[in-house]
This record gives C-alpha cells, structure tokens and sequence, in this order.
C-alpha cells in the first residue's frame, strides 16, 4: 500500500479525518482530567483556564466531536437490527433515535453539570 | 463521420521477463454504445495482442471472474461501459491488495482460504434425514439474510478495503458477510464453529468502518454493515448472562 493511499479517493480521506479526530478530542479529555484536579484543590484557589487560544482549541474540539458523532449516529441504523412484530425497523428510523437519545442525554447532562456548578 | 476510438492504458508483467508490471495503451475502436472494458479487453486479445491475460467467463456480472481496478476503482469490468469514460483513455489494472500472477491475473488462494475458514455451509448439530422432509423457512426467515447471499465472490471488496491492505491477514469484507449469511440462516446451528474465525482479531474486530467495500460491491451485499453487526453481536453474547446462546 503506498502511504498516500488515503489521498486517492475522498471515501478514504473522509474516513482518515473520521478517525483522525479522535486524537484532538483525546486531548482535550486529559486536560479535563487536569482540570478537575486543579478544580479538587477548592474554589478559592481555582480559576478557570480562559486563554483565548484555548478557547479556539476548544471549539475546533467540539466542532471534530460533532463530525464523529453526527457520522457514528448515522451509521447506527446500518449496524443496529431491531425487529418489531417480526419486521425489521427501517434504518433511518433507527438512526433518528439514536439522534433524539443524543439531544436528550446531551440537554440532561448539560442541566445536571449548570445545577451543579451554580 | 470518422469512427471513435478509445485508449485502454492495461497492465502487463510477465514475471518471467519483467521487474515490476508496467502499462501498455492500445487505441481500439469504440463502435457501439454498449461496449464495456471486458469488449474492450477482447476486442485486444482477439485483434491486436493475443497476449494479453485476464479473467471472465459469464460477461454478465454473475460469476465475479473479471474484476479489475478501471481507473483506480475496483469494478465488474463487464459492467463497466466505456461510454462512461470516453473520451478519456481508461486505466486497467489488476486488483488492488493481491499478488498478480501475470497482466490482469491475480492470486486468488488467500480469498479462497479465507471464505473456506468460515466454514460456508450450512451446519447442523444432528443432521435430519432427507426422508424427514425439507428444512422449511417463511419469507421472514430468509429476508434476515438473503441481502449477504447475493455475494458472487468478485473480491472488488478486497481490493477497495486499506486494512486488507495494510493486514492481509484481516479476514476480510466478504468472508465476513458470508459468515453472517450462514449465522442467519435458520437451518443452521454452526454458529459456534464459526465463532473462533470471526470473533478473532483478525476476523471483525480488525475492520475499523471505512465502509468503502460496500460502496464498491456490485450486489448490494454491503459487507460493512455484515461486519458492524457481527461486532455488536459478538459484544451481545460477550456481555449478556443468556449471551451464549446458540
Ligand atoms: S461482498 Fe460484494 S464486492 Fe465483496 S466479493 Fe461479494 S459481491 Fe464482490
Ligand atoms: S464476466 Fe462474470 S461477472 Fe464479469
């Protein structure tokens, strides 16, 4: 295999940046865990970290987690095989609700860490 | 009106004379709308250079014998008409992943080793007399797994997968997709034996989802999603108390 092999074609390409986007996203997840360490000294010595360069780097993050999560989703309903009344769902059914089980788990988390933190 | 002519760039490599395979254009008339590359290929071999080696047989995409990479993309090169590529000359290649025997030939053993080792057959524990009857099935049943069953082992998956590529001990889209045609099957009880194959590491867990077998098998099998499957299956039965069922 030559190494420009993911070049050839834009199926491939597509799926190195699939793949590729787990990196920056592992990154940004240990420093989370740094975080949360700074943050168990207490409240009176933490402070956030707000450099704006960071905050740039978090939302490149977020933006490659929503294109892993948008195209792993998708993909759920082509992996996922649920029969009702001995028929099997459609897939893009499939893949709606695992779309709406996304918004909801993402709406509870993000109420339960505001409740929280306040 | 002067005739139109298309150029085929194939590839050539006699392993006894060359280093490495090489290309060699012909320019060959394209005389009717309906030609594919396999017209071409035999418009070469019967007019301009008998030499020229490679598979077909059926010329209707049923046997899977004459896949080949058409500019850079595996295809049933009786399914791929040249009207969709003139005037542009078209690149013939052997298949990609797999050692070439000589011009347009490859080596096929390792796919047959692989599609042996998943054992695709049907499987029973206790085998029924035939004059018990038949094994019957309602449309149900066979709609689980008919879309794995269309596979008509033309490798084009093979030679589209970069892991096979990378890991030619991967076991592969359609050997996979075959296994699952027999594991759904409900006639079959071999699920078991075929277990150790395809749980392996070498066997679904080395797919990592490009997903581009499937856009290139001319039936429809979409391997991947065999594939996907097979893993959230094995995962199930791994982590489910009544996961080892049969
Ligand atoms: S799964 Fe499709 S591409 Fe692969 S060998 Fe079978 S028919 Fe060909
Ligand atoms: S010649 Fe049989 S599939 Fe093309």
């Amino acid at each position: 295999m030559p190494a420009g092999w993911w070049t050839r074609k834009r199926h491939y390409f597509l799926y190195v940046v699939r793949e590729f986007t787990a990196l920056p996203l592992a990154l940004w997840l240990l420093w989370l865990l740094v975080e949360i360490k700074r943050a168990g000294d207490g409240p009176a010595r933490y402070s956030p970290h707000g450099s704006t360069a960071f905050v740039v780097f978090s939302v490149i993050v977020l933006l490659f987690a929503l294109y892993h999560s948008v195209t792993f989703l998708s993909l759920t309903g082509v992996i996922i095989r649920v029969k009702l009344f001995d028929r099997p769902l459609p897939s893009g059914l499939i893949s709606l609700a695992m779309f709406v089980l996304w918004a909801v788990a993402s709406v509870v988390i993000g109420f339960v860490l505001i409740w929280f933190g306040r | 009106m002067p005739e139109k002519r298309i150029t085929i760039k194939a590839t050539r490599y006699d392993p006894e004379k060359d280093e490495k395979p090489h290309l060699q254009s012909y320019e060959i008339p394209f005389y009717d709308e309906s030609m594919v590359v396999l017209d071409a290929l035999n418009y070469i071999k019967s007019d301009v250079d008998g030499s020229l080696s490679y598979r077909w047989s059926c010329r209707m995409g049923i046997c899977g014998s004459c896949g080949m990479m058409v500019n850079g993309t595996p295809k049933l090169t009786c399914n791929a008409f040249l009207r969709d590529y003139w005037p542009q000359a078209i690149v013939v290649e052997p298949l990609n992943n797999f050692p070439i025997i000589r011009d347009l030939v490859i080596d096929m053993e390792d796919f047959m080793h692989k599609l042996k080792s998943i054992k695709p057959w049907i499987i029973r524990k206790q085998e029924i007399p035939l004059g018990a009857g038949e094994h019957r099935q309602t449309n149900e049943q066979i709609d689980d797994f008919r879309q794995f069953s269309q596979c008509i082992n033309c490798m084009l998956c093979y030679a589209a997968c970069p892991v096979y590529g990378l890991n030619d001990e991967f076991l592969g889209p359609a050997a996979i997709a075959l296994a699952r045609r027999y594991n759904l099957d409900s006639r079959d009880q071999g699920l078991k034996q075929r277990l150790p194959v395809i749980g392996d590491s070498e066997g679904v867990w080395e797919c990592s989802f490009v997903g581009e077998c499937s856009v290139v098998c001319p039936k429809g099998v979409d391997p991947a999603k065999a594939i996907q499957q097979t893993k959230l299956d094995t995962t199930m039965r791994f982590v489910l108390p009544y996961g080892n069922r049969e």
